[in-house]
């Protein structure tokens, strides 16, 4: 007996400032984009699939050298903490979680 | 006293880009001469940061502390200064700051660097102390220190209009970087600023300055030629760093506005201070929206105010649209300031926010410095420990004109603000107590930059540790080009250190270029490529990292000769504390510190137990010449 897929689950990707110029946004404030996932994706999933797409995302957020890692452009929290903390790239992303996507801050 | 400067080096013996001789000024003496300086030191050395180093430990022995007539005041350019790059009209100041009492590497931009090259020098190095207030005018190549007093007691706005009009120039012509009354009292974390809003703010130069008498220097732009090595191969390189800080997708934000998009990004990493860092979420009521780059900028009437060369949307002049101070000019606050002025001291309004910046750049302050200086004061008032009686006044949060009384109480060393004056750290350690546990400072007493290092634990460390009295390593930029990872968990102790031990030596590399850093944010090879190109060297990439480490190992034994060690590498414990709210909320840095410190020593190639640079480090950054003088052979050096 064939089951049924589950069901997708659903991540909020909130993408702020200029960042989201490359979703369609303004360039400011927040936009979020809902990136339906099956279950058990990891962030590194919902990450590539943001990045199909919106191509031009996809190219600020990844490393051209080094496809499988993150570039320094953008900063990645997932439920308000930076990559790293509670979560990595391979980490398992549950329904309803937040990824907040953020440009690298230039100082001075 | 006018003097006319000795001639420089033979035009043909030298690398492209540079003029050749540096202008020395004793003040005490009344006289300036022009004296050239080698080839090989060039290389070696290149000017800014590395030419300022180099003065520091060769003139200011340990028994010269920072007010003392011999300490040297190096203004220095770089070899790009002058050339058709973009952000090439800065200056670097070094000395004995007043700080820390150590060595200090501090920028500003505008254009004194370009118009310095185009009167026929590299730097000017300053010693001794005029008998009374003077100032110095560079034009071509004649030099001349001018009677000052009429300007004492002047900002440093009015000081550049009251120049300007004894001097007949006007616009670019004229460069003019000034002290403002809080120089003029020797208050310790005073800044020289110039061109209406550019400032080297850290480590107390403008105290320096005040001790000499020395309220400005003005340069009015010579007609001596520079000439680049390879002319289409600077211009090529230039282009390329064009073409990457407008394409970049992080640097393009730099080009665009600046450091503005700051406020919203770091309170997403909770990197914002906030009310002396009390908090790490918006304030109530703020809506952040106000708070994006776009519409700080559109929120007021502007127009572009860009350095020497420059094509970057950075540097604004803005007017104030409303309250008490509509219709004033000022220059539109970088980030630190938005925070300095600002957050830091819960002050929400923009319009309120950008006066107090201007303000504090006008008494002429470090506008970090004041901000962890007045938001310590009013959480102190708060909470009782310095009452309305002593300070003579209200202090709320968030009360801008409250603020600017504070500023210019302190920058004419009045009332409470004779102590203030002496910065956090010191007036702090004085009043003791509650008070003294929510004061932010580092135990060396380089300020901390403008944002809550209790998210950002790299610039604590880097903060804590650098000998430049301010950030010696900085923000990351591009480290996959080191080798080094592209992100780090932030609140991993290895991680962080080994990061900021790994990325030593660019910044010191670009603070000698005489360009601005938001300009040289391209790839290192861009920049070898440009300095090449504008010398006739074959400067490689692993040539600015050796040459940067070099620099900073320069620093860490001047400032160990001054007494300056490894003991003070600590944070304060309101600096180290661990944040109650926000994206950064339970980390806690303090258990990690002496392993964090261990590592970044390991990474540096420093002695743990000494803090000295290595015998094979000094070795291996071409600094074989002081291992004598750091390791204790020469004991007339130390």
């Amino acid at each position: 007996m064939r089951t049924a897929p589950a069901q997708p689950i659903t991540i909020h990707v909130e993408v702020l400032s200029w960042v989201n110029r490359f979703v369609g946004g303004p360039g400011t404030g927040q936009v979020t984009v809902e990136e339906a996932v099956p279950p058990g994706s990891s962030v590194r999933a919902v990450l590539r699939a943001m990045s199909d797409r919106f191509p031009e995302l996809g190219r600020a957020l990844w490393d051209p050298t080094r496809p499988r890692e993150l570039g320094d452009n953008i900063e990645v929290l997932v439920n308000n903490a930076v990559l790293g903390v509670t979560h990595d790239l391979d980490s398992e992303v549950l329904d309803g979680e937040r990824i907040t996507l953020l440009g690298q801050y230039m100082g001075g | 006293m006018t003097q006319t400067a000795t001639a420089a080096a033979p035009r043909h013996t030298l690398p492209g880009a540079y003029a050749g001789q540096l202008l020395r000024v004793d003040l005490s003496a009344g006289r300036a001469w022009g004296e050239p300086w080698s080839p090989a030191d060039m290389r070696t050395y290149l000017g800014g940061a590395g030419l300022g180093a180099k003065v520091l430990w060769d003139e200011v022995p340990a028994e010269v502390s920072w007010d003392d007539p011999a300490n040297r005041l190096v203004l220095a350019t770089g070899p790009l200064a002058g050339l058709p790059v973009w952000g090439t009209g800065g200056l670097t100041v070094v000395t004995r700051g007043a700080m820390t009492n150590g060595g200090t590497s501090t920028q500003a931009n505008g254009f004194f660097g370009a118009n310095l090259k185009y009167c026929g020098y590299d730097a000017i190095v300053v010693q001794g102390q005029a008998p009374e207030w003077v100032y110095l005018l560079v034009r071509g190549d004649r030099v001349e220190l001018r009677d000052a007093r009429h300007l004492v007691g002047k900002d440093t706005w009015e000081t550049q209009d009251a120049l300007s009009a004894e001097l007949g120039c006007s616009g670019h012509m004229l460069s003019v970087y000034s002290i403002g009354p809080a120089g003029e009292n020797l208050v310790r974390f005073a800044a020289i600023q110039g061109d209406y809003g550019h400032v080297a703010s850290k480590n107390g130069v403008g105290a320096v300055m005040g001790k000499k008498r020395l309220k400005a220097v003005a340069i009015v732009r010579g007609g001596a030629a520079l000439r680049a090595a390879d002319p289409r191969g600077l211009i090529a390189a230039a282009d390329d760093i064009a073409n990457d800080l407008r394409t970049n997708p992080a640097a393009k934000t730099l080009y665009e506005y600046g450091t503005l998009p700051g406020v919203v990004n770091l309170l997403g990493l909770g990197a914002l201070p906030i009310k002396n860092y009390t908090t790490n979420v918006a304030l109530p009521g703020v809506d952040m929206k106000q708070w994006e780059a776009p519409a700080l900028r559109q929120g007021f009437d502007h127009r572009g105010h860009q350095c020497n060369a420059c094509g970057m949307h950075h540097c604004h002049m803005q007017v104030l649209p409303r309250g008490k101070h509509k219709g004033e000019i000022v220059d539109e606050p970088e980030y630190e300031g938005w925070s300095g002025a600002g957050w830091t001291i819960g002050c929400t309004d923009p319009v309120a926010v950008s006066w107090l910046n201007t303000q504090i750049d006008r008494a002429c302050v470090d506008v970090n410095e004041f901000g962890w200086l007045c938001g310590w004061v009013m959480e102190c008032q708060e909470k009782g420990y310095i009452t309305e009686k002593q300070l003579g006044f209200r202090l709320a949060w968030g009360d801008a004109e409250a603020a600017s009384r504070l500023l210019w109480m302190i920058s004419r060393r009045e009332g409470l603000g004779d102590l203030l004056a002496e910065g956090t750290k010191l007036a702090a350690e004085r009043l003791g107590g509650g008070a003294a546990e929510c004061a932010i400072y580092t135990g060396k007493n380089a300020s901390p930059r403008g944002h809550d290092h209790r998210g950002r634990w790299e610039e604590m460390l880097d903060t804590c540790t650098g000998s430049t009295g301010t950030l010696e390593t900085g923000p990351a930029v591009f480290p996959t080009e080191l080798g080094l990872p592209a992100r780090i968990n932030p609140f991993d102790p290895e991680q962080v250190a080994r990061q900021v031990a790994g990325l030593n030596g660019r910044r010191n590399f670009e603070d000698s270029l005489g360009a601005c850093i938001f300009t040289t944010r391209t790839y290192l090879e861009n920049l070898t490529r440009t300095l090449s190109a504008a010398t006739g060297w074959d400067y490689t990439r692993d040539e600015a990292m050796r040459f940067g480490r070099r620099i900073g190992a320069m620093f860490r034994a001047f400032n160990l000769r001054c007494g300056i060690g490894n003991e003070l590498e600590r944070p304060s414990k309101r600096y180290a504390s661990t944040p109650v709210d926000g994206p950064a909320k339970g980390q806690s840095i303090e258990k990690h510190w002496d392993r964090m410190l261990d590592l970044w020593y390991e990474g540096m190639g420093y002695d743990r137990a000494s803090g000295r640079p290595k015998r094979e480090t000094l070795r291996a950054v071409g600094l074989e010449w002081m291992i004598p003088a750091v390791w204790g052979e020469d004991r007339s050096r130390r």
